[in-house]
């Protein structure tokens, strides 16, 4: 009882504080992964540019040279935690340039690149598991690299990793909850304020937990929603003729003038 | 065929590390010219292929596209754009139905505009029979109507040539006919065709030439008659017995 009381006390006092820290952690999960997936999107396909033999030798070296950095920067921020690249870089910013960064604009800017990091690997490998041939077919109609990728192999790419792509999304509501170090006032930060505060503990974080878990099973279950409607029909229409299709009981009506 | 060559092939050679799969490729091919190549698996015929659709960069050697060299210049999309490739597994885009498979191509490397990308996408899959089926995807088709589309879609970029790189080998036997004979009215329209087989039977009806490859060489080069019935080379016999054999 005294539970259930003290965790409507502190929803009255801290309610709409909680309010934003949850706004905050959905705005940094959403923009961290929306930037990291362009990153990631970037990299994948300057990673995939096909070097032949006969490209110029400066050009090859510039690629080899630039390519090198991008790994640098993908495995630096995969192999350390998210806490401490915040701490490095906040309070690096401020050692180096003696400036105090915006908490929120730093906290948005490393979950980006953090997941950029990621995101540059889901990418590639969802590049790679479009096969090679349509790769030549796109090459053998006079496509560029770019366009070949803008219309035909990323549109398959990222359909392939929207699961992994939605992985990523519901790991950054939760661990978004790092970026408390720097004082980002997201979820858990006002959270912690509250327990600070009430001195209630239990009760004080078993309310981000239950905002948590609604907000990841949700989601979840929106891009699944998502994931089958961009499969598309298993139906097609004949041209010009009466309607058919695949199975016998899926008749659509024929929708072509 | 007193006609300019399309394609000429001087010195080709191409090497995949140490192993040298081309050595000395020469030949031309003519506008209108209908010229199959045979030989044994593995001999190159793929690699000659790919390499004048530019997927592979050759080692030495030069093409000449309407007599000027595509390998020292340095926009090769145009090019490319002109030779049409018609892939052993089809390579159809996964993610557009088989009018935009059709219609891609057109639009955004000819620049053509829409409407009339759709009008002459549709006309190219008339002339295949797969006009029907402009808005299926590729995993709803058979391979043969897969195949059908692929040569709808090389077509409609109304290429200077077309190159066949066994359109027919992974397809079910009752399939292999609609495609030839699809072929074959391409043949006899005029096409410039460069078409790699094992259809021993067609390369006989519908070439000019027959261009026999073996070990990285072209062995034999000549007209049907001169191939199938007075092979020069013992390996071109021991050859076309095997593959008449089956
Ligand atoms: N990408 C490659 N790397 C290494 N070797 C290759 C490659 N492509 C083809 N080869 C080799 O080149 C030879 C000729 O292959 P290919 O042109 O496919 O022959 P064909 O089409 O006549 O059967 C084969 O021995 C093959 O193993
Ligand atoms: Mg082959």
């Amino acid at each position: 009882m005294e539970f259930w009381s003290w965790v409507s006390r502190i929803l009255e006092q801290y309610g709409s504080l909680i309010l934003e820290g949850t706004g905050i952690t959905v705005l940094l999960a959403i923009v961290g992964t929306a930037i990291g997936f362009a990153i990631g999107l970037l990299i994948g396909i300057y990673k995939t540019i096909p070097i032949k033999s006969s490209t110029p030798m400066p050009l090859k070296i510039l690629y080899k040279i630039f390519n090198f950095l991008l790994s640098a920067y993908i495995e630096l921020f995969r192999s350390t935690p998210m806490m401490v690249q915040a701490m490095v870089i906040f309070y690096g910013v401020a050692y180096a340039f003696g400036i105090t960064l915006n908490r929120l604009i730093a906290g948005l800017f490393i979950i980006s690149i953090n997941t950029g990091a990621y995101m540059a690997e889901i990418v590639r490998g969802g590049i790679i598991s479009v096969d090679k041939g349509q790769a030549e077919a796109t090459h053998s109609i006079g496509m560029t690299h770019l366009q070949s990728m803008s219309y035909i192999i990323l549109p398959q790419a990222i359909r392939n990793i929207m699961p992994a792509v939605g992985n990523q999304f519901i790991i950054n509501i939760k661990d978004s909850c790092v970026l408390s170090v720097i004082g980002v006032s997201e979820l858990f930060f006002v959270s912690k304020s509250a327990a600070g505060a009430t001195f209630q503990f239990f009760p004080a974080f078993f309310i981000p937990c239950v905002i948590y878990f609604v907000l990841c099973f949700s989601i979840t279950q929106i891009l699944r929603y998502l994931e089958r409607r961009m499969d598309g029909a298993d139906t097609y229409t004949i041209y010009g003729t009466e309607p058919v299709i695949n199975g016998a009981d899926t008749l659509k009506r024929g929708d072509v003038k | 065929m007193d006609q300019k060559p399309v394609i000429q092939i001087q010195n080709l050679k191409k090497s995949f590390g140490q192993r040298e799969v081309l050595k000395d490729i020469n030949f031309d091919v003519h506008k209108g010219e209908v010229v199959c190549i045979i030989g044994s698996s593995g001999s190159g015929k793929s690699t000659l292929l790919r390499c004048i659709n530019l997927l592979e960069t050759p080692t030495a050697g030069a093409i000449l596209y309407n007599g000027s060299n595509i390998l020292s210049s340095g926009n090769t999309h145009k090019y490319c754009a002109k030779v049409g490739m018609v892939f052993q597994q089809f390579n159809l885009f996964n993610n557009l139905n088989v009018l935009e498979n059709c219609v891609v191509g057109q639009v955004k490397v000819l620049k053509q505009n829409r409407k009339e990308a759709e009008e002459r996408a549709k006309r190219y899959l008339e002339q295949v029979g797969m006009l029907q089926f402009i808005n299926a995807r590729p995993r709803q088709l058979s391979g043969g109507q897969k195949q059908r589309v692929a040569i709808a879609r090389a077509l409609a970029m109304e290429p200077d040539a077309l190159l066949f790189d066994e359109p027919t080998s992974a397809l079910d036997p009752e399939m292999v006919g609609e495609v030839l004979k699809v072929m074959k009215s391409l043949a006899e329209s005029g096409l410039t065709m460069l078409v790699v087989t094992h259809e021993m039977g067609f390369a006989r009806d519908i070439s000019d030439r027959i261009v026999f490859m073996d070990g990285g060489i072209i062995l034999e080069d000549g007209t049907p008659d001169e191939i199938f019935n007075h092979p020069k080379h013992e390996r071109t016999k021991a050859f076309l017995t095997r593959a008449m054999d089956k």
